[in-house]
């Protein structure tokens, strides 16, 4: 489970391989900034029992290869392959005014402006045209994304663990998309020089 | 290659009915839309489109930043679940 909501822990890297021969490894991190991992302090496995204080060598294309303290050569270093890293959800700042962290909306229920159930948020997606939350509805149907925005999501209470939704009203019924397609190839203004 | 200038952008011209019907309605709506490879056009900054993406609609606010981009390029294909990280969402 990558964020523990009943430890309140956030998964934000993994130990991917030993890299040289130092004791050094690869560590691909989950964090907006690759580089913030180490930023946060010790961070724990998946059991919580053991700590790791990393610090970055260098980014590459691969993930960074970081130090452990404690670890001085690569025998030591390669059983540490698929640990997951962990910080407590305390160690992140404030967020600023209108912004929540992803591991914060996920897992909350998303209930409608009258209070009725509407499901759960699943997944928090960024494609470029802004902040987008995953909804599962609560009767098994497939998810829909809902814009991050007032008029969608009018009010987000983390400490209910709610968050209010007007879904979204779709324009336009599946029936006209084989209509729109053969109109827009007749009106496109398309050459057909070849 | 590029597309000639002289073209002008490619655009459905469906796209422009249901924008203009959809500005005129002045409701909160997402217009579904299958059309991945229209140019986005300065007429469509702030309406909130329903880009297709093979299996569902994905919404697609236009702001002023996305005019000559397709809309194809706002709603992958494939959808990569990973993990938040530390990662915060805007609301807007």
């Amino acid at each position: 489970m990558p964020n523990n909501k009943t430890t309140n822990r956030i998964l934000v890297g993994e130990i991917s391989g030993a890299h040289g021969i130092r004791g050094d490894v690869l560590v691909r991190a989950y964090t907006g900034a690759p580089e913030a991992i180490a930023s946060y302090g010790p961070l724990a496995d998946a059991t919580g029992q053991r700590s790791f204080t990393l610090r970055v060598v260098r980014v590459t294309s691969k993930g960074i290869v970081a130090r452990i303290s404690g670890i001085e050569d690569r025998n030591a270093a390669e059983p540490l392959r698929g640990t997951k890293l962990y910080i407590s959800r305390d160690k992140l700042p404030e967020p600023a005014s209108a912004e929540y962290y992803y591991a914060d909306l996920i897992g909350l229920r998303a209930v409608a402006s009258d209070g009725s159930a509407l499901g759960k948020i699943v997944s928090v997606q960024n494609f470029g045209a802004g902040d987008l939350l995953e909804l599962k509805p609560g009767d098994g149907t497939e998810t829909e994304f809902i814009p991050f925005e007032d008029r969608w999501v009018p009010a987000v209470d983390l400490a209910a663990g709610t968050i209010v939704i007007n879904r979204p009203e779709l324009t336009g019924s599946d029936d006209e998309e084989s209509e729109e397609q053969s109109e827009g190839a007749e009106v496109s203004g398309e050459d057909d020089r070849s | 290659m590029t597309r000639s200038v002289w073209k002008g952008p490619f655009v459905d011209g469906y796209l422009l009915k249901k924008a203009d019907k959809s500005r005129a309605s002045g409701r909160n709506e997402v217009i579904k839309i299958w059309s991945r490879r229209s140019t986005i056009l300065p007429q469509f900054v702030g309406l909130t489109f329903g880009v297709h993406n093979g299996q569902k609609h994905i919404p697609v606010n236009v702001t002023e930043d996305m005019i000559g981009h397709k809309f194809g390029e706002f709603a992958p294909t494939r959808i990569f679940h990973g993990h938040g990280g530390d990662k915060k969402a805007v609301k807007r």
